[in-house]
């Protein structure tokens, strides 16, 4: 047979990729497994094996349904948002006027630089003392005192969501903008002969297009703020009162704070299974969005 | 009044003139074809009477009253397009209503327009399916649908049958002049299709560079052309144009010994030793036995049968000349003949000017 030869020359060709794979993917998650049924510290050896005692103990701790909420909260708002502003913009950006080149660049800027940087940044503006948001807000007679912005438990998640958004918007916008040079100009001409306004024009001229691109946008940020950590260490590491404690800051804490190896790796296993669903889910999505486009 | 007009029209994209200066006026129910090459500007034409590009200077005029600046949706015009440019995610029977939704007109009697325009169509029984699940003559069946149930004052159309296959353009062509002589409405259709051209139009404007070459029934833009790009653009095979020269009454074929006579309407015009292109339509073409006048003598090169003709080409001394016969002519192959035509059928041009004589 003609394939065999094939077969095992795609396999040989494969098989440096995948001692790769193994060694740096498939063998500490095989550890981690392990290590989420024994009560191992972060330092010194072993621990004892205790079945599914962390996973229990877990799944059923007020703390991890309290994360739970915080994740789904932030995943949700700044995701609803970032597409929303997204769409927005790249309707905007899709208009003639003089300019546009230099804003479509600027607008990549917040998404190109790295989140330590925009953490930084947005902390200057929520500063307390001297923050850029209590200057505004004070003189606009917003506000009568400055605020401690990350410091409160009410509004640091809020404040976290805006910094989240102003960074990730742009990947929605571009995508956008993207999809929409594939909306076919006879009829977009067909529905102003047809005297369709803006709404309905968006509706049934560009939505059919911009559906697909913008799935694909919701899938990769709904994923990516459900394991979201960076920005939020930088701005309020999962404080005040554990008001911004997201799944995996309480991985990060479960396992390196408190040094409880085995209890952190069960978390983290608990996590990457709920990502999975939700990736598996949105694939589904993706690929029943495109096939009623075409 | 006219229906539309249309008033030296000018269109200039940066510091290109894309359409230099266009006048036509249009009686109600004619039927005008915009006919020339790509990139003439026809479409360029056909969105400023629809609103959807602005003329740079010039007047439109439907049913008397100037549209410039006026919305499309406000100019009493409905358009359909080479690309059919359906809205993908509606049924056939929402895109065909849907000028009509958006204007507001009530269900019931949208229901009824849409209804009517599909029986004239044939597409009674795709009502409910989405434009992806239609063949390529389904959907601009839709897209005219679309423009019908409207009722406008003029109907725009943008080379619509440019992608379809032959025989379903033939089959639409037929069934677009149904339509025309039924609702007897006006019609701007933009074409490169001479045969379209022919069929469909009470009258053609050849276009060329954004000037019209001439603006007139088929039957003049076929017998009559008023340039050597009209004579041939119009006509397949296309015209046959000799090169002559005046010589003392008579026109003197370049590279032949063979002469014409100069018909007598043109002997005031046309001087002595003035150079002259000679068109004659290969359908204007017969064998003849004898030397009747006036007649040239040609060597067969090229037999082609097509079926309801003979299509040969024939070489005048060193110059190329196509004659359409009877299938059952006699001519063959490397064979000495004489073709013959009526005096009437010379069309005589200025080679320096490309105007006709
Ligand atoms: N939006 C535009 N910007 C610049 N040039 C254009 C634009 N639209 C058309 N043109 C130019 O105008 C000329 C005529 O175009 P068009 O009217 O589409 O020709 P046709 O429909 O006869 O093929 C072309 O040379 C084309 O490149
Ligand atoms: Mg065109």
């Amino acid at each position: 047979m003609s394939g065999t030869w094939m077969t095992t020359r795609a396999w040989l060709l494969m098989l440096p990729l995948l001692v790769v794979m193994v060694a740096v993917i498939g063998w500490p998650l095989v550890d981690t497994v392990n290590l989420s049924f024994t009560d191992a510290k972060l330092v010194g050896t072993g621990g004892n094996y205790v079945g599914f005692d962390n996973y229990t103990n877990m799944l059923s701790s007020s703390n991890f349904s309290r994360t739970l909420i915080t994740t789904t909260l932030f995943a949700v708002i700044s995701v609803a948002a970032e597409m929303v502003i997204g769409v927005l913009a790249a309707l905007l950006l899709n208009q003639q006027f003089h300019g546009r080149a230099v804003l479509r660049a600027l607008m990549i800027l917040p998404w190109a630089l790295p989140t330590v940087v925009n953490a930084t940044l947005w902390r200057l503006i929520y500063n307390p003392e001297y923050g850029a948001l209590n200057a505004a807000l004070t003189q606009l007679h917003l506000i009568d005192a400055y605020r401690s912005w990350l410091g409160e438990p009410g509004t640091a998640l809020a404040a976290l969501i805006v910094a989240d958004c102003w960074k990730n918007f742009p990947l929605v916008a571009l995508i956008a903008l993207a999809a929409l040079q594939a909306v076919p100009r006879d009829i977009t001409a067909a529905s102003l002969v047809d005297g369709a306004g803006a709404f309905n024009r968006f509706r049934f001229v560009i939505l059919p297009y911009l559906a697909g691109p913008l799935m694909v946008a919701l899938v990769l940020r709904t994923i990516e703020a459900f394991k979201v950590f960076d920005i939020i260490w930088v701005m309020t590491r999962g404080g005040p009162a554990n008001s911004t404690r997201t799944l995996s800051i309480l991985v990060y804490q479960e396992a390196f704070s408190f040094q409880r190896a085995g209890s952190g790796a069960s978390l983290a296993l608990i996590v990457t299974l709920l990502v999975t669903v939700l990736a598996v889910a949105y694939a589904a999505l993706v690929r029943k969005t495109a096939g009623s486009a075409a | 009044m006219s229906a539309l007009e249309i008033r030296n029209v000018r269109k200039n994209y940066g510091s290109v003139e894309t359409l230099k200066g266009i006048d036509i006026a249009l009686q109600s129910g004619e039927f005008l074809v915009l006919l020339g090459s790509s990139g003439c500007g026809k479409s360029t034409l056909l969105n400023i009477i629809a609103g959807l590009a602005e003329a740079t200077s010039g007047d439109v005029l439907i049913g008397g009253r100037s549209i410039l600046g006026v919305h499309p949706k406000n100019r009493d015009i409905a358009m359909v397009f080479q690309s059919y440019a359906l809205y993908p995610n509606l049924t056939v029977r929402r895109n065909i209503g849907f000028g009509l939704e958006m204007r507001g007109v009530a269900a019931d009697d949208r229901e009824k327009a849409v209804n009517e325009a599909a029986r004239l169509l044939q597409i009674e029984a795709l009502l409910d399916r989405k434009p992806s699940q239609l063949s390529g003559g389904q959907r601009q069946r839709v897209a005219i649908g679309r423009a019908l149930v409207r009722k406008p004052q003029v109907f725009l159309f943008d080379e619509p049958l440019s992608n379809l296959d032959a025989k379903l353009r033939l089959e639409m062509r037929t069934e677009l002049k149904r339509l025309h002589q039924m609702l007897q409405t006006t019609v701007v259709y933009v074409t490169h299709d001479q045969i379209e051209a022919m069929t469909l139009a009470t009258r053609i404007a050849v276009m060329r560079d954004g000037i019209i070459e001439q603006l007139g029934t088929p039957e003049e833009i076929y017998n009559e052309p008023a340039t050597l790009y009209v004579a041939g653009f119009v006509g397949a095979p296309s015209m046959n144009m000799l090169q002559s020269t005046v010589e003392g009454g008579t026109l003197a074929i370049d590279g032949s010994p063979a002469r014409l006579p100069l018909p007598a309407r043109f002997s005031k015009a046309i001087g002595n030793g003035a150079r002259v292109v000679v068109g004659i339509r290969p359908e204007a073409l017969r064998v003849a036995a004898g030397a009747a006048e006036p007649s040239l003598p040609v060597e067969i090169e090229v037999v082609e049968l097509t079926g309801p003709e003979l299509v040969a080409t024939a070489r005048v001394g060193t110059q190329r000349l196509t004659a359409c016969l009877p299938p059952a002519a006699r001519v063959s192959k490397g064979q000495a003949s004489i073709f013959a035509f009526g005096e009437d059928a010379m069309r005589l041009f200025d080679p320096d000017t490309g105007k006709a004589f």
